[in-house]
């Protein structure tokens, strides 16, 4: 019995060597949808990691000021007033803003030195140098993210020269650069000691962009900030709400997420095409020959479907691992521009990239499941007609 | 001993070209015996061989070997029978044109717990008596129609089957081979094998024990 089998098998892979035209069609086929899928799975995967990552480095609550609806800096008075509310564990100001460097454009932060030694909400993992200390306040001294320091050839040690908003020049010394494993949040992120960020911004007296709320861990943040309601003119974001407009500036790239699905689902209907017109009558021909040297029919489908699984696994694995490298090592060239976040990142930025299991057997699903109704249900329908009938249909 | 009750194949039936290919034959053949089946083209010929060899389910009628009636069996059932049982050599000879002679010849082995390989040496020593060793290795689209024709009766005799089918076996290959057919069909039936074959070859029928004529589907 065992012998039948390990003869099964062998004429399988005779069919995958000998038919080299079918073979080829649908390695191909699947090797192209399988890479694309993949690399777009795959970074969109790094990045809503990332976006998850940035949220957990961001306060539970921020509230912002709002004037005719829309966002303007807000006054440091609101501090005692949401500090009063229950539940509530600390207020902390924040000013922030967008500062360029040539063609490039980054996030300068300034954190109020009451919260850097705040064990939440700040992300201090650093590939050198130190972080921001309360004795830094009105120094210049300032943390880098690695694709700034990347991009402008700086080390800690090093001084850089931002231009204000009053187009002053600013001379900023580099004390620390934030480490890989922060990538999409600090790569392009200058932090800075609160003063230093207000007088770069011109930041009137008083006014700070918003202010980042820490609630009592015993607390839920989304009733705390419900009862934030009846303070006027704010908004208070919290977590859930920062994490679905993070994924949802990736959603909104999902256009050509949609597409390339449609792309694979297009290829499938190809080869289903090629299965049952192209290859069809040649198909149809052999099942009835087997059938009359005494292949039974589940023999028929024995051999299909190991056909159909080599083939699907193969080209599905094949093309996983030609996305991983297209998106991991060359970063995705074509596709990095159209995924990538919410602020400008330049093309400088390496491409997060995540692997998961669920995504994996997603795209084996998706590819090696359809290949096998395709290739396994005609095999079965000719069969089971009588071998005579299937020769001479496929002859005709 | 196969015993054919009543048999009648309509294709097409019910619809517009409706074909009645054969209509109500009874015939009985002999174990260890050559029976040839004659008549015109398009009499019926090939749709009996095709459902004495089970590979085409008639319309109505019985068939039994051995006294025992396999159109009731299920599929399976029949499809162990012809891997056990037949050897079919087909009038278009359908040989898979991607293999080359010797694999064609092992495909039936394929079906079975037996190793192809082992049945090399059988299949050469049989190229040589047909006089296509030297073609053994090449694919049948290089071989000449003879050729194929005497590829197609080794893979029918590879097996060893008790019953073989035989389409028109001699209407594409020279006189010399015709003569070594005839030869090999004969030490056959001595061997004690059953061959059916349909022919228009006045010597293959007069080496049958039993001929029986067809005309438009009828047994004359």
């Amino acid at each position: 019995m065992l012998r039948k089998h390990r003869n099964l098998l062998d004429y399988s892979f005779d069919c995958l060597r000998r038919y080299r035209m079918r073979t080829a069609v649908i390695l191909v086929t699947f090797l192209v949808a399988t890479t694309m899928i993949s690399a777009v799975l795959f970074a969109k995967e790094g990045l809503e990691r990332e976006a998850e990552f940035s949220v957990e480095a961001a306060p539970d609550l921020t509230v912002q000021y709002l004037k005719g609806g829309r966002v303007e800096p807000i006054n440091t008075s609101y501090i005692d007033i949401i500090a009063g509310i229950p539940g509530v564990e600390k207020v902390l100001k924040r000013t922030w803003g967008y500062a360029g460097i040539g063609a490039y454009t980054f996030v300068v932060v300034g954190l109020d030195p009451e919260g850097l030694d705040h064990s939440r909400g700040v992300i201090t993992s650093l590939e050198e140098g130190r972080f921001l200390k309360p004795e830094d306040e009105g120094t210049g001294n300032i943390v880098i993210g690695k694709l700034i320091a990347y991009m402008l050839k700086v080390k800690v040690g090093d001084d850089i020269i931002l231009l204000s908003e009053s187009v002053e020049a600013n001379k900023f010394h580099v004390v620390g650069v934030f480490s890989d494993s922060s990538s999409i949040y600090t790569a392009d992120l200058i932090l800075m000691s609160f003063s230093d960020a207000n007088k770069f911004f011109s930041m009137p007296e008083g006014m700070v962009t918003d202010l980042c709320v820490y609630v009592d861990p015993a607390e839920d943040p989304a009733s705390v900030a419900s009862k934030m309601n009846s303070v006027s003119n704010i908004r208070v974001l919290d977590q859930d709400l920062l994490l679905r407009g993070y994924k949802a500036a990736y959603g909104a790239r999902g256009g050509i997420f949609t597409t390339l699905w449609t792309i694979l689902l297009v290829a499938i209907a190809m080869i289903a095409f090629s299965q049952a017109i192209v290859v069809g009558h040649e198909s149809k021909f052999e099942v009835g020959l087997l059938k009359t040297f005494g292949f039974s029919t589940l023999d028929i489908i024995e051999v299909r479907l190991v056909e159909s699984l080599v083939l699907g696994f193969f080209a599905a694995s094949l093309g996983m691992l030609i996305g991983y490298f297209y998106t991991a090592f060359f970063n995705a060239p074509g596709l990095v521009d159209i995924l990538l976040g919410w602020a400008y990142l330049p093309r400088e930025f390496r491409l997060p990239v995540y692997v998961s299991l669920q995504s994996v057997f997603s795209i084996y699903a998706v590819t090696v499941i359809p290949l096998l109704i395709t290739t396994v249900v005609p095999a079965w329908l000719n069969a089971i007609t009588d071998p005579e009938l299937a020769m001479r249909r496929a002859a005709a | 001993m196969i015993e054919v009750k009543n048999l009648t194949k309509i294709f097409n039936r019910g619809k517009f070209n409706e074909t009645a290919a054969l209509v109500d034959v009874s015939l009985k053949v002999r174990d260890r015996s050559i029976v040839a089946l004659t008549g015109p083209s398009g009499c019926g010929k090939t749709t009996l061989l095709s459902m004495m060899g089970l590979i085409l389910t008639p319309t109505s009628g019985e068939i039994l070997y051995d006294g025992e009636s396999v159109l009731r069996a299920s599929d399976y059932w029949r499809t162990q029978f012809r891997r056990q049982n037949f050897g079919f050599i087909f009038q278009h000879i359908n040989l898979l044109p991607q293999y080359t002679t010797l694999e064609n010849v092992l495909l039936p082995l394929y079906s079975s717990d037996l190793a192809p390989g082992e049945y090399e040496g059988k299949a050469r020593e049989w190229f040589s008596r047909l006089g296509i060793a030297d073609r053994a290795d090449h694919l049948v689209e290089q071989l000449s129609g003879g050729e194929q024709q005497r590829a197609a009766f080794v893979r029918a005799l590879i097996k060893d089957p008790m019953y073989i089918f035989a389409d028109e076996p001699t209407v594409f290959v020279d006189e010399e081979t015709s003569r070594l057919i005839y030869g090999i069909f004969s030490s056959l039936r001595d061997s004690g094998k059953t061959i059916v074959l349909s022919t228009h070859d006045p010597e293959l029928m007069k080496l049958a024990d039993e001929v029986f004529r067809f005309s438009k589907g009828r047994l004359c």
